[in-house]
């Protein structure tokens, strides 16, 4: 899992490329995270367009990361997610936990409008 | 349409990076069916759960062990038998639980996904040690690659 991060409208983007599938990688997310809000980087964008599937170790990555932003006071959503994840949202009923947003620019502008 | 009698098998070690091989694998073999690409889709989530459940739950991550996943296509239907070389764990337990996890909880969708997207969820316990949990599919006439607007 390759992660490229940016940031637009002050919202911090993860571009995730490859498959959530938990392993070791749950390490990475978790330190990774700590260290966003260690920066006070609150608005997360997960972007999902390069993720092909997930499985359910891997919702509980996404899990985990929304829990400790929340805690922080900010917020993570998804962006680009495709039919197969989102068909998996849908049965775990994950979908009425996540916001997801059909572009980056969408999801940034929900941040944008929220702080306005 | 003609019945389609095929069966695969693979072995793979107990590293969820090993995934991907199962889902391109079953990809092909159903699309021997010419079932709609949701439809098999939604089996292969079902399966690369079942395999995740053998190396994480079966196995342990345990890297000196494998999974041994053999598809079959029958007829209309497709049929996955993914075997672990583990102790075993409560499966009877695992398999009566229907409460919904917690929406916060990071863990316990397995049995969920495996449920939602197949027929039938079944375990025993393999002769030779490890658990065997096979999954059932059929493809119905209505879901179907003709059917398929994508």
């Amino acid at each position: 899992m390759k992660i490229n991060q940016r940031e637009l409208y002050g919202a911090v983007i993860l571009e995730l490329n490859g498959k959530l599938t938990g392993g070791p990688e749950a390490e990475t997310f978790r330190n990774l995270f700590k260290n966003l809000m260690d920066e006070g980087k609150k608005n997360i964008i997960v972007n999902l367009k390069k993720v092909d599937w997930i499985n359910s170790t891997g919702l509980g990555i996404l899990i985990a990361g929304y829990t400790h932003v929340r805690k922080g006071g900010g917020d993570l959503v998804l962006c680009n997610v495709g039919d197969r994840i989102d068909s998996i949202l849908y049965v775990t009923k994950l979908n009425l936990l996540f916001q997801a947003f059909e572009s980056e620019e969408k999801a940034a502008e929900h941040f944008k409008q929220s702080a306005s | 349409m003609a019945d389609r009698r095929e069966r695969m098998e693979l072995v793979i070690p107990s590293d969820f990076r090993y995934l991907g091989a199962v889902d391109a694998a079953v990809q092909d073999l159903a699309r021997e069916l010419s079932c709609a690409q949701r439809w098999i889709n939604d089996f292969s989530a079902a399966l690369i759960e079942a395999c995740s459940n053998a190396i994480e739950h079966g196995n342990k991550l345990s890297t000196d062990k494998t999974v041994r996943v053999v598809v079959k296509l029958n007829g209309r239907q497709i049929v996955a038998r993914v075997h672990d070389q583990g102790a075993g764990f409560e499966y009877k337990k695992y398999l009566s639980d229907t409460t919904p996890p917690d929406p916060l909880s990071e863990r316990g969708r397995g049995i969920l996904i495996m449920r939602a997207f197949t027929d039938q969820v079944s375990y025993s316990v393999d002769p030779g040690g490890g658990l065997c949990l096979e999954l059932v599919k059929g493809c119905d006439a209505d879901e179907t690659s003709s059917q398929d607007e994508n």
